[in-house]
């Protein structure tokens, strides 16, 4: 009986499609193209370019005065942004087909507080990263994937898993994707808001540039475990499925990691080092406009290959 | 909201991936403890020790036998020093407990012995004591706080006088740093 009944509301399945069974109304949100997800993460990503670009030129006209409490004040703002970006947006875009504001929400602030509770004690606390992982090459790479990876990647998929993914709302493929972009964005502005808190505030142009690398990366590995698990709920997966896309998105998180303390790394001159902030952010935008753009082909291609089996 | 069926594939995919990332972060734990063990082969004035990888190794001369600071931490970086000192032939580990205590209450700034008990290290006997002081920058355009140091030196004798083996971290990194330093003691040989 189980076997016939609809895979997301429980009611009696019609229609078969992947191997899952579905009642009439989820069958046709099953097999919808949903573009507005796509466009709210390229908005997310070219506005946030836009809005790098525009507070670094502020920054280097007006050089702005603060005060200790005022730069605190505007660094924790600012790592805000990039999360009000992407609500903004996919608000904007989300209008035709709706997704309930309070569960998207719920999400952002589920990813932030295991940020916050688990995810830094964890990595900062526990594995005291900052005392090790930079030693060489292959040690931030391994560290990268295996400690600071998997622990983001984790608490990501769980918060999607173990709030979102039961429910009657969770009802498109692509869902999987906007939750999960979701909770890597309330990851990401703890992240930031933790760097500003620690660090009593930051430098405006260099510091914006940060937060913009670190919400567009931790929103495209997010996307990565967002497919998987939006394929997991609408499709008879493997074992190894769900597993497989953690693994991927720690595995980019960790390289990610590397490559961009490469990429950033200024040369040495006679006066001295220079970090190059700017190619950090050219390489996030590109890993986030990869990762998302894969994620969304992917299941339109697969809702379209459903559809052509039916 | 109505709660869709948990399948049994479902189920036992959540538990696979749990257990994927505790594989991973054990995997992770050791990556961190091969990191922090690797050390490197230092020897003069005949001491040998292996001081950790990645730390700033410096031989000042006199009676600094070895200074190794470790590069990775902020503020205050924590050190290893070993220095030897001579003492009177019937002098004993009294007399260099005493003689290092009055040196380091004249240059250390608030400098407190925080407790004194007899170590065995290796086979063989030793003293070690707890302190602490206050270290500023001398630099008074400065803007940092100063910082609190604690220290522990353990303390040998030997037929030339004595070998003291010091190790001095923030208060806030003291207690996290205490096993490898014990490592680091553990492989002086002298």
């Amino acid at each position: 009986m189980l076997e016939t009944t609809c895979c997301v509301c429980g009611e009696s399945g019609v229609h078969s499609l992947g191997g899952r069974w579905f009642c009439e109304r989820h069958h046709q949100t099953a097999t919808r193209e949903r573009r507005g997800a796509w466009r709210s993460n390229l908005g997310l990503i070219l506005a946030l370019v836009v809005f790098v670009g525009l507070v670094y030129a502020l920054d280097a006209f007006f050089h702005p005065a603060f005060t200790p409490s005022t730069l605190l004040l505007t660094g924790v703002l600012l790592a805000l942004v990039p999360a009000v970006i992407w609500l903004g947006v996919f608000y904007q875009q989300d209008r035709l087909e709706p997704e309930p504001k309070g569960m998207v929400l719920g999400v952002f602030a589920l990813g932030a507080l295991l940020a916050a509770a688990v995810g830094m004690p964890l990595v900062e606390n526990v594995f005291h990263v900052s005392d090790w992982l930079y030693t060489d090459a292959l040690t931030t790479i391994l560290g990268g994937i295996l400690v600071v990876g998997f622990t983001q990647e984790f608490l990501k998929y769980a918060a999607v898993r173990y709030s979102m993914y039961n429910s009657a709302e969770f009802d498109e493929a692509t869902d999987g994707v906007v939750y999960a972009t979701a909770a890597g964005l309330g990851y990401a502005t703890v992240l930031n808001v933790m760097f500003v808190v620690q660090n009593g505030g930051v430098d405006l142009g260099a510091g914006i540039i940060r937060m913009a690398v670190v919400a567009l990366a931790q929103a495209g590995f997010a996307g990565i475990t967002g497919y998987f698990l939006g394929r997991a709920k609408f499709e008879h997966e493997p074992l190894w499925w769900m597993p497989l896309g953690v693994t991927l998105a720690a595995v980019a998180n960790g390289l990610f990691n590397w490559v961009r303390g490469e990429v950033t790394r200024g040369g040495v001159t006679l006066s001295g080092g220079a970090a190059n902030p700017w190619s950090g952010l050219v390489l996030a935008a590109a890993v986030a406009f990869a990762c998302l753009g894969a994620v969304s082909w992917l299941i339109r291609r697969n809702v379209q290959s459903a559809l052509a089996a039916k | 909201m109505i709660p869709s069926k948990l399948s049994l594939g479902d189920r036992y995919s959540e538990i696979a991936v749990a257990l994927l990332t505790l594989v991973a972060l054990l995997a992770g734990w050791l990556t961190m403890n091969r990191v922090q063990s690797r050390a490197l082969p230092f020897q003069a004035d005949g001491v040998s020790a292996s001081v950790p990888s990645g730390w700033i190794q410096s031989e000042p001369g006199s009676d600094v036998i070895l200074q190794a600071r470790e590069r990775a931490s902020s503020g205050f970086q924590t050190n290893y020093t070993i220095t030897r000192q001579l003492t009177s032939a019937d002098g004993g580990q009294n007399e260099a407990v005493s003689l290092l205590t009055l040196q380091y209450g004249q240059e250390l700034t608030a400098f407190r012995i925080l407790g004194q008990q007899a170590v065995t290290v290796n086979g063989r006997e030793a003293i070690e004591i707890a302190y602490a002081y206050v270290e500023s920058d001398p630099n008074v355009s400065h803007a940092g706080l100063p910082v609190v140091v604690r220290g522990a030196d353990t303390i040998f004798l030997t037929d030339q006088g004595a070998i003291i083996v010091s190790y001095r971290a923030s208060e806030a990194e003291y207690e996290g740093g205490l096993s490898a330093f014990r490592r680091f003691l553990n492989s002086i040989q002298f």
